[in-house]
């Protein structure tokens, strides 16, 4: 190609170009990555995500933001270091928000009628906005695993908890004490239904009593720190544009 | 003057650098496709697709199995033959104009791809998740399986091939090698095809119950991370783009 020729015609042209390409650009990584985060994030947190008899004080606060911290913090790798777009968290965040709820209300509730209030997906938008605000504030990897990564975990049970505080007051049924979602649970039996309880049964649960959740959120922090700075680093390696050359 | 006069009507009468009607059928083609498949698992899901030994089950799902066993392999076949065959022999000499034009093409395929993997790693496959812990599977080939992997995947297969090979074969950004991260963005989803050889396998064992966090699964996580590639792919174009349009921006 002539060196001397131009792609466009004029400036506006331009211009007009490279935000249709933007448009492009933003739905490729919005679909894509919904559809890699979402698929990651069912079967490593999925079922405490699917079921509110799951959302427990203990494994739900544990795993959720655990598992969930991978894509945002490789999004960030590339829409932050590359283009200084802070909102790579956000954007991962609202797309599993997306793909969980059009499949909560048109598959578990259309499909095979499970409630909409025993299936609801878990809030990550607060922890999101902070890991964006942090890396923006600070600029900083490290300073945005460090305090970005704890608020990350730490913020994930406050962040659902005028959802799933109602659904955890003690019930009495039939003789036995459970919560809310519990009875739920009882209710609407599923193939993997035993799994869980026989789970959640062991450890100290009780005795820790109303320390558990903090506990159990203090700890998902501090794996979350270092999942980011693991998946910092992939995000990088993913954002490389390396061509393999011909031997 | 009347040279520019011919010039106008040169550009005038070219193809547009976007063609919307390609972007719009190519995006719709999945959603209406999809909406129908929706409304098919609904109807009969239930209707024929609990017992895997009901002459019903054959008629409505089995059949359905093979008839898009032979659709895909066919619209493989054609498509990512007709992109090879139509393949430009002197992409270095194409000029910055045709291009540009032949990057929105991409980002067209792109954008049909991005819909492709939403529908066959997110909807299709959580929605794999109520179906199984709602019906005791009896059978690889449940109605949510042939909708999930025998569809959804290869749908999304054939198009990112299809978006690969229209890069390689038209564009002179993408003839100084293979894009490494292009191959991972492609080949790590379809990666999660075969894997279903060890899901079926594991599922012999544990047919019961289905436990979307078993580690089972975590093979199809493995491979759902290659979507991350779709950065590179992004960084990759924006170089390109950069150099067409770099000092018309300026």
């Amino acid at each position: 190609m002539s060196a001397s020729q131009s792609a466009v015609r004029s400036r506006a042209e331009a211009v007009k170009v490279s935000r249709m390409f933007d448009w492009f650009i933003l739905w490729a990584i919005f679909f894509v990555v919904l559809g890699g985060y979402h698929i990651h994030y069912m079967l490593t947190g999925g079922d405490w995500d699917f079921w509110s008899d799951w959302k427990d004080r203990r494994l739900w606060v544990t795993v959720a933001p655990i598992v969930a911290m991978t894509f945002p913090a490789a999004v960030q790798a590339c829409l932050w270091w590359r283009y200084r777009l802070p909102f790579g968290a956000v954007v991962c965040v609202l797309g599993l928000l997306l793909g969980e709820w059009i499949n909560r209300y048109l598959n578990f509730w259309g499909w095979t009628y499970f409630p909409v209030n025993f299936v609801f997906p878990s809030i990550f938008m607060p922890s999101a906005i902070v890991l964006d605000v942090v890396l923006m504030m600070t600029g900083s990897m490290t300073a945005t695993a460090v305090l970005g990564g704890m608020a990350w975990g730490l913020l994930f049970y406050p962040s659902n908890w005028a959802v799933i505080g109602p659904l955890h007051v003690p019930v009495e049924y039939n003789g036995m004490m459970m919560t809310l979602a519990d009875l739920q649970g009882y209710h609407y039996v599923r193939t993997g239904t035993p799994e869980y309880i026989r789970m959640v049964e062991k450890g100290t649960l009780r005795t820790f009593g109303k320390d558990v959740a903090p506990v159990s959120a203090f700890f998902s922090a501090f794996v979350s720190i270092l999942i980011y700075f693991l998946w910092h680093f992939f995000g990088r390696w993913f954002s490389s544009t390396d061509f393999v050359k011909s031997a | 003057m009347a040279a520019t006069t011919e010039s106008v009507k040169a550009d005038a009468a070219e193809a547009p650098l976007l063609n919307k009607r390609n972007l719009i059928l190519g995006v719709l083609l999945y959603v209406v496709f999809y909406a129908w498949v929706r409304w098919y698992e609904g109807v009969y899901g239930w209707s024929a697709g609990l017992d895997s030994f009901a002459p019903e089950f054959e008629t409505y799902w089995m059949n359905f199995l093979y008839i898009e066993f032979v659709l895909e392999v066919t619209t493989a076949g054609i498509l990512w033959g007709y992109l090879w065959k139509t393949r430009d022999r002197k992409v270095m000499s194409i000029t910055p104009r045709e291009e540009l034009r032949r990057h929105t093409t991409h980002w067209v395929w792109l954008t049909c791809y991005a819909t492709a993997i939403y529908y066959g790693a997110s909807y299709f496959t959580e929605q794999d998740g109520t179906w199984h812990q709602t019906i005791v599977r009896d059978t690889d080939f449940t109605p949510s399986h042939i909708i999930e992997f025998y569809l959804s995947y290869p749908i999304y297969i054939i198009t990112g091939f299809a978006s690969f090979l229209y890069a390689k074969t038209r564009l002179p950004h993408y003839q100084q090698g293979l894009s490494l991260q292009y191959m991972v963005s492609v080949i790590g989803p379809f990666m999660i095809l075969p894997n279903v050889g060890l899901n079926e396998w594991g599922h012999t064992f544990w047919f019961m119950e289905e436990l979307f966090v078993a580690p089972l699964h975590y093979g199809f996580v493995f491979f759902g991370w290659a979507a991350l590639g779709i950065l590179g792919v992004v960084n990759t174009e924006v170089q390109a783009l950069s150099k067409l349009l770099k000092k018309d921006l300026a």
